[in-house]
């Protein structure tokens, strides 16, 4: 196979579409089989080749593919895009004269595949040379996707088993990649709309819905909908192959913060089974409250957790450790009437300087409020007063 | 392969002839950039030296790369600085700053302008567009949209901190925009992404503070270290801060919430960085009372958020001392009935 001629293998094109071989098809022109490593098949200008023995727009597709080869060989990613996007529009034009059928829908996961990897690799080398605005060709490459979304959304003609809707759902994916790549968070929400109103969206293969649960989770949380984030990740974490210990990892990124949010801790455990031990001072700090180990291992960490996109999110845990601080001080007093002057000095133990007694008035309001303390703040007699019953309720009852 | 080379401009001047011409012909100048003493003919002539091109939208077979019709950098930067030093600060004229800035910012796209030019354009224009969704707040849609102001702002901030992030060569003036990007967008991730050096810059550093108090939602700290800002960066942070006062009328109806305890007006006041009329307007625009001995009454029942449009943002825009005499200067002639702003010694700087 690896080293067969020109001939051979458009014969075998011609045979997988004329069969309707959607695997084999999307084989032939995927770049994660070895055919594209085959210097027969490199050639600068296959179109005639193409021509002879394929019909319009599969010629178009197979020479720009081959022609793509030839770009990769010589690692120009720049040239290999412009001619992934070939492949990807004469692709989709095929596509849309196939009526009522979806045998093709692995061959479009395998150009649309490539195509966003394509324009991955071909931002880096632009940038390298100093050329062309970040994001711009992964903008480009996503319009794509949504062309070949729109033509997926919108088939409805065909029955369940034919549908070209089964594509929806890797399309959304290889598009919330991007849009999390290029910070446009906001365009996932049509994608997820579009998935949650489809009656197949609970039957798309388990990869897939994985894929899916964790974009739309870390989505989620960046809207600060915890809740719905944790219900997300914790189906993609529980649901994610035992054997792809690198995604488990990724998933565990997010949904760590979002649980601690949530008042549930990880264990040392399974911080140390998925190489996270980042969090374990945080964890810890959180839930003894110490304000000072925490700001010390935020930012002993600070890239990482920036890089990962959820310092901010750990910044919020702030709050949770304020309330784990001061019930010590409550449990410390044996009072229901707690004088404010006695949070200051707790706080100014953990090495908070700079606050002074109406900033803490406002940390105990802001608890009060969001029900992690129970009672009220007498400004009069400089007190807290906390209820006699469980002044402090369990954080995942309150969140 | 050809048809990729980048179109290059060659028109020295802020509107190229052609435009000029026809503009003149359909009577499109605007009033500023009318030759004098014409201004009152049936057609004003252009003055060449003050005419700018407009922006005009990309359209199917308009061909907006001829390279009469483009400026290079260093035209386009010329250009900037006339609309910002010569019409921003002397005359009323947002919406034709704005409009001409916007084709400036189509032309150096079209050119694909990076590097030094590129990032003095884009920081004096990003300082415009904060002055102006401060000063401009509450103006009628019809002299000011607040929201295309805002794209426009993130679109030419984000770009500035990506020339910023790709260049090699050092930017004095890097430390200010990325404080002024993480004020104007507290609690997003994405300016958070700092180089090693500046993190500790002190302006950096205050506005990191800011935004974790934001995210800590502790509004006494917020407005206690919003004090400490220099006029544009209050430009910046001015859209949060009626989010912030609210947060601490919301957040004290529930911590001071009982029916004997009272809290002392002045003292709110002070918190909330307004004089105790205001303080009183607004407690009453949230449904907090205050009694006659000038006693705030928190409750949480009575908390209630102000009818859409009814809270104007613009009464409140008071940050430390009012009045100062570089702005009135300035930019008193920008828009009429300017309001107080914080005393900034660096504001001559910023705009000139």
């Amino acid at each position: 196979m690896a080293h067969i001629t020109i001939n051979q293998y458009l014969q075998q094109v011609y045979e997988a579409i004329d069969n309707h071989e959607g695997l084999f098809c999307a084989e032939l022109l995927s770049f994660k089989h070895p055919h594209v490593a085959n210097p027969r098949l490199q050639l600068a200008s296959p179109e005639e080749k193409c021509q002879q023995l394929l019909e319009p727009p599969y010629d178009e597709m197979v020479a720009a593919h081959l022609r793509c080869t030839y770009a990769v060989a010589n690692h120009d990613f720049v040239e290999a895009y412009k001619f992934q996007t070939l492949v990807v529009q004469s692709f989709l034009r095929a596509f849309q004269s196939h009526k009522e059928e979806n045998w093709a829908l692995p061959v479009m996961f395998a150009v649309t595949l490539d195509l966003r990897i394509f324009a991955n690799n071909a931002e880096q080398q632009l940038q390298k040379k100093g050329k062309g605005q970040p994001g711009e060709m992964l903008e480009k490459a996503a319009e794509q996707l949504m062309s070949c979304f729109r033509v997926c959304a919108s088939d409805n003609r065909a029955g369940i088993e034919d549908s070209k809707k089964w594509g929806m759902m890797f399309l959304s994916n290889q598009l919330f990649k991007i849009y999390f790549k290029i910070n446009k968070l906001h365009l996932c929400k049509p994608l997820i709309r579009a998935i949650d109103s489809s009656n197949l969206k609970n039957d798309y293969s388990p990869a897939q819905k994985v894929t899916y649960k964790y974009y739309v989770g870390r989505k989620a949380m960046f809207d600060s909908d915890f809740k719905l984030a944790e219900e997300f990740l914790s189906y993609a974490f529980h649901h994610c192959h035992r054997s792809s210990q690198k995604n488990k990892r990724m998933i565990l990124i997010y949904l760590l913060p979002v649980k601690m949010l949530l008042g549930h801790m990880p264990t040392h455990q399974l911080l140390r089974k998925y190489d996270l031990m980042q969090f374990a001072d945080v964890t810890k700090a959180v839930g003894e409250g110490n304000l000072l180990l925490l700001n010390e291992a935020l930012s002993k960490h600070e890239t990482f957790f920036i890089r990962c996109g959820i310092f901010l999110i750990l910044e919020k845990l702030k709050i949770i450790t304020y309330r784990n601080l001061f019930k010590k001080v409550y449990l410390l007093l044996r009072t229901h009437q707690l004088p404010l002057d006695a949070f200051l000095v707790a706080l100014r133990m953990m090495q908070v300087e700079d606050v002074d007694i109406d900033e803490v008035q406002c940390i105990l309001a802001n608890l009060i409020y969001m029900g992690h303390i129970k009672g009220y703040i007498s400004h009069q007699h400089q007190k807290l007063v906390v209820s006699k019953q469980n002044p402090f309720p369990p954080l995942s009852s309150v969140s | 392969r050809k048809g990729c080379e980048m179109p290059r401009g060659t028109c020295q001047t802020m509107c190229p002839a052609r435009e000029l011409r026809d503009r003149e012909v359909q009577n499109r100048l605007h009033r500023f950039e009318m030759l004098a003493g014409t201004e009152r003919d049936r057609r004003p002539k252009g003055d060449p030296l003050r005419s700018v091109k407009e922006y005009s939208r990309p359209a199917a077979g308009k061909d907006l790369t001829n390279s009469a019709d483009l400026r290079p950098p260093a035209v386009l930067l010329k250009t900037v600085c006339y609309l910002i030093d010569d019409i921003a600060a002397a005359a009323r004229g947002y919406s034709f700053v704005f409009d001409r800035l916007r084709s400036v910012k189509q032309d150096m796209i079209i050119q694909r302008v990076s590097g030094l030019h590129c990032v003095a354009i884009l920081e004096r224009t990003v300082r415009f567009l904060i002055y102006a969704s401060y000063r401009l707040c509450g103006e009628p849609l019809r002299l000011y949209d607040p929201r295309i102001n805002d794209t426009h702002l993130q679109e030419n901030l984000s770009w500035l901190l990506d020339c910023y992030a790709a260049g090699t060569e050092p930017h004095p003036n890097q430390e200010e925009f990325q404080a002024l990007g993480l004020l104007y967008n507290l609690g997003w991730s994405l300016y958070l992404i700092l180089p090693d050096g500046l993190r500790h810059a002190p302006a950096i550093k205050l506005a990191l503070s800011i935004n974790q108090a934001f995210l800590e939602r502790n509004p006494v700290r917020l407005l206690r270290l919003a004090q400490r800002l220099n006029f544009l960066q209050c430009c910046a942070l001015h859209r949060h801060l009626v989010i912030c006062r609210r947060d601490l009328l919301l957040v004290f109806s529930h911590g001071y919430s009982s029916r004997n305890c009272r809290f002392p007006l002045d003292r709110l006041a002070q918190l909330l960085s307004l004089d105790t009329a205001l303080t009183i307007r607004l407690c009453k625009d949230y449904g907090v009372g205050v009694n006659q001995d000038n006693q705030v009454v928190f409750s949480k029942a009575a908390f209630t958020e102000p009818e859409q449009g009814k809270l104007r943002c613009k009464l409140y825009h008071s940050i430390g001392a009012p009045g100062h005499p570089a702005e009135e200067a300035h930019f008193g002639r920008l828009y009429p009935g300017s309001c107080p702003f914080g005393h900034d010694p660096k504001l001559i700087a910023t705009f000139t």
